[in-house]
């Protein structure tokens, strides 16, 4: 069978979203820091071992700290969300509380997964701790420029878009 | 004419586009884009795959700011509008290419601050943290450490009263130097740790320069003399008497540094130069200098002198090298001041340093008042003719020191006894008046004899007075002892004032 499904992907400015993207899409990754402004579409198909052929429509938003602010135009139609955020950055998760509020109140029915991303740069162990004090649950974690656990987590909204 | 200047303004920027309900390409302008007819907008660019779930949500316009469109090459960033029409769907494209990327280059400014300054803040907390969570190990260390150093101290003092042969003295001398190296090591250490986490406070009190000055000098004499070396001072007879600074810093900086000098010099000479370079308003500016005729300090070393336990072990570095100058440094840091050195190898090495020091106005009168105040606190005070005074200290530079601050009044019996071991029952033997007490002594410590002292049960011994005299830098540890119930604390060095006000205020 063949879907098409939007998916945003949201979140603080920085953390990884464009680069996320392109290591899932085109398996590639730059060090190099080029602010994302309004939106960048991609599309990626993938073949979900249910038999459907799930074509991911990637909405790279502009990273912001005020999610509120996001223009209504770009969520309308979404299916999912990826909401990332920075791992050696507290100020990107810090309020996620009040992010993710904001984005469930934003997409109502859409399932909303929450990924760590850069954590080739830090001690996982140490991560695991900040993320427990801060009573964040994170459905991955990351990075962007090993690919480790990229792929995982696009594969699981696909499939939970699938479903 | 109108249409023409239109299409010179606007015509490169809006492309028209007419679709049917399938999303397929009825009509286009081809302004920015190349859409034929029959092309779907789907496999143009992703954008419009994504319309499916978005026009049932709109309403008959609807408008997208800021999308990235790229086809063939081509990467525009375009503002785009649909609009329902009566079974079509129209498309506006608007090329804001130029407009947005100058937003985009204010965005990527301000994005990337904001996040270098989320970076160092971060860096600043984790710095911080460690700084403390070492400054901590270092105080719990040498804390910790204070006990098993202090039992091989009084164990090897046990062990050199024992029968030796010839080489076991040597030896339990050469035990001896170690540990109070160790000592100084630790204490180090400590100020070390103190000055470079802000921790360590300037006291800013009146006191007597010169009197310091001449101490110094008396003191150094006589470790010159044992080190076989010559002791020359210059004392600028202008200086001001009574200056306003910390005393104790002042005179830890000065020790370290002739200390230092003394160690680094075989034969010759120690200079000892105090001038003053200016004096305005009420501030002198004056020039402590200190040089050797020692080995002097190759030119490479010049710079890692002064740095601290960090790097004291490189092994390049001559051992027990110390922390000395860097104490030094960052004590002149904390005053404004920094010190400075010349050194020629196998000529000597001169170290020194300008401070601005406050003193009062009109200075000349003030210590002749002060020493009136104490004759007249002498005066009224005592009782007796003569008091007896129990000094318990094993340093014999500071027994002669306090012997000679207080002979001058002639109104003293002084004991000393250098064995914390043997203050209970002289204690008991004799009945004194006031007990000047060390806190560091051999076998029993100070604060731990003052306990003794007020656990006894009879009164007369109970409640001697007692003075503790010590060289600690620790609000924590003054408090400790006074708790131990010493009456007064006075820090090293003291002057003779200091000293016999102590005294006389807790004389009955
Ligand atoms: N070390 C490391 N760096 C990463 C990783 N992901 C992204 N980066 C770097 O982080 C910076 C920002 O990455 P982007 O992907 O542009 O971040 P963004 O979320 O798209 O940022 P905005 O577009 O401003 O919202 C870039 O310099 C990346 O190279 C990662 O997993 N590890
Ligand atoms: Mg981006």
């Amino acid at each position: 069978m063949q879907k098409s499904k939007k998916v945003l992907l949201l979140g603080h400015f920085g953390v990884g979203k464009t680069s996320l993207i392109r290591r899932f899409v085109s398996d590639s990754f730059s060090d190099a820091y080029k602010v994302t402004i309004g939106v960048h579409i991609t599309k990626k198909v993938v073949d979900l071992p249910s038999g459907t052929n799930l074509s991911m429509i990637l909405w790279d938003l502009e990273g912001t700290d005020e999610l509120h602010l996001i223009r209504n135009a770009y969520l309308m139609g979404t299916h999912g969300v990826i909401f990332v955020f920075d791992v050696t950055r507290p100020a990107t998760f810090q309020n996620i509380q009040r992010d993710l509020d904001i984005i469930k109140e934003k997409v109502k029915k859409a399932p909303v997964l929450i990924v760590g991303n850069k954590m080739d740069l830090v001690d996982p162990a140490d991560v695991k701790r900040l993320l427990d004090e801060n009573d964040i649950d994170s459905d991955y974690l990351t990075s962007a420029k090993t690919g480790d656990e990229v792929n995982e987590a696009f594969l699981e909204m696909a499939s939970q878009l699938d479903a | 004419m109108l249409e023409k200047y239109k299409t010179q303004f606007i015509g490169n920027s809006i492309q028209f586009v007419v679709l049917d309900e399938k999303g397929l390409v009825r009509e286009s302008d081809n302004t920015c884009f190349l859409l034929k007819t029959g092309d779907s907008l789907k496999e143009f660019h992703p954008f419009f795959e994504s319309l499916e779930a978005i026009v049932p949500e709109a309403n008959n316009e609807i408008t997208f700011n800021c999308i990235h469109l790229e086809s063939e090459g081509k990467e525009l960033i375009t503002d785009l509008v649909l609009r329902r029409e009566d079974n079509a769907l129209l498309l506006v494209i608007y090329d804001l290419t130029q407009h947005y990327n100058e937003y985009q280059s204010v965005a990527q400014a301000r994005n990337e601050s904001i996040i270098q300054e989320q970076l160092i803040a971060l860096k600043n907390i984790e710095l911080e943290e460690r700084e403390r969570f070492k400054d901590q190990f270092i105080r719990n260390f040498s804390h910790e450490i204070r006990n098993p150093l202090t039992s091989i101290m009084s164990l090897t003092q046990v062990l050199s009263q024992t029968d030796l042969n010839a080489e076991q003295e040597q030896m339990v001398q050469y035990l001896n130097q170690s540990n109070a190296q160790l000592r100084l090591l630790l204490e180090d250490i400590l100020s070390i740790s103190m000055i470079s986490s802000g921790k360590l406070q300037l006291v800013e009190k009146e006191f007597n320069l010169i009197k310091l000055l001449n101490l110094l000098t008396f003191t150094y004499t006589a470790k010159a003399k044992e080190a076989g070396l010559e002791f020359v001072a210059e004392i600028d007879e202008k200086l001001p008497q009574i200056v306003a600074s910390d005393r104790l810093r002042i005179y830890q900086v000065l020790t370290n540094i002739l200390d230092n000098a003394i160690k680094y010099t075989e034969t010759g000479q120690i200079e000892f130069s105090v001038q003053l370079n200016q004096k305005r308003a009420n501030k002198a500016n004056i020039r402590f200098e200190i040089s050797d005729t020692g080995r002097g300090i190759p030119e490479a070393q010049l710079e890692s002198i002064f740095t601290s336990f960090t790097q004291v072990y490189d092994k390049d570095k001559e051992q027990g090298s110390g922390l000395g100058l860097s104490i030094v440094k960052g004590l002149l840091r904390l005053m404004d001041s920094e010190i400075q050195l010349t050194s020629e190898l196998d000529q000597g090495t001169r170290f020194f340093f300008d401070l601005n020091l406050k003193y009062p106005l009109p200075s000349s009168q003030r210590t002749d008042k002060k020493d009136e105040v104490l004759d007249t606190v002498v005066r009224k005070t005592l009782k007796k003719d003569k008091y007896k005074l129990l000094l318990v200290e094993d340093d014999v530079m500071i027994q002669t020191v306090v012997f000679k601050f207080l002979s001058g009044t002639d109104r003293f019996f002084i004991e000393i006894v250098s064995d914390g071991a043997k203050v209970m029952e002289e204690v008991v033997n004799t009945q004194y008046d006031l007990i000047i007490m060390d806190i560091n002594i051999p076998n029993i410590s100070g604060d731990q004899i003052a306990r003794l002292i007020r656990d006894f049960p009879f009164k007369g011994i109970k409640d001697i007075p007692i003075i503790g005299v010590t060289g600690t830098l620790y609000d924590e540890d003054i408090a400790a002892y006074k708790a131990a119930g010493m009456n007064a604390i006075i820090p090293k060095p003291f002057a003779q004032e200091e000293l016999l006000k102590a005294v006389f205020r807790y004389l009955k």
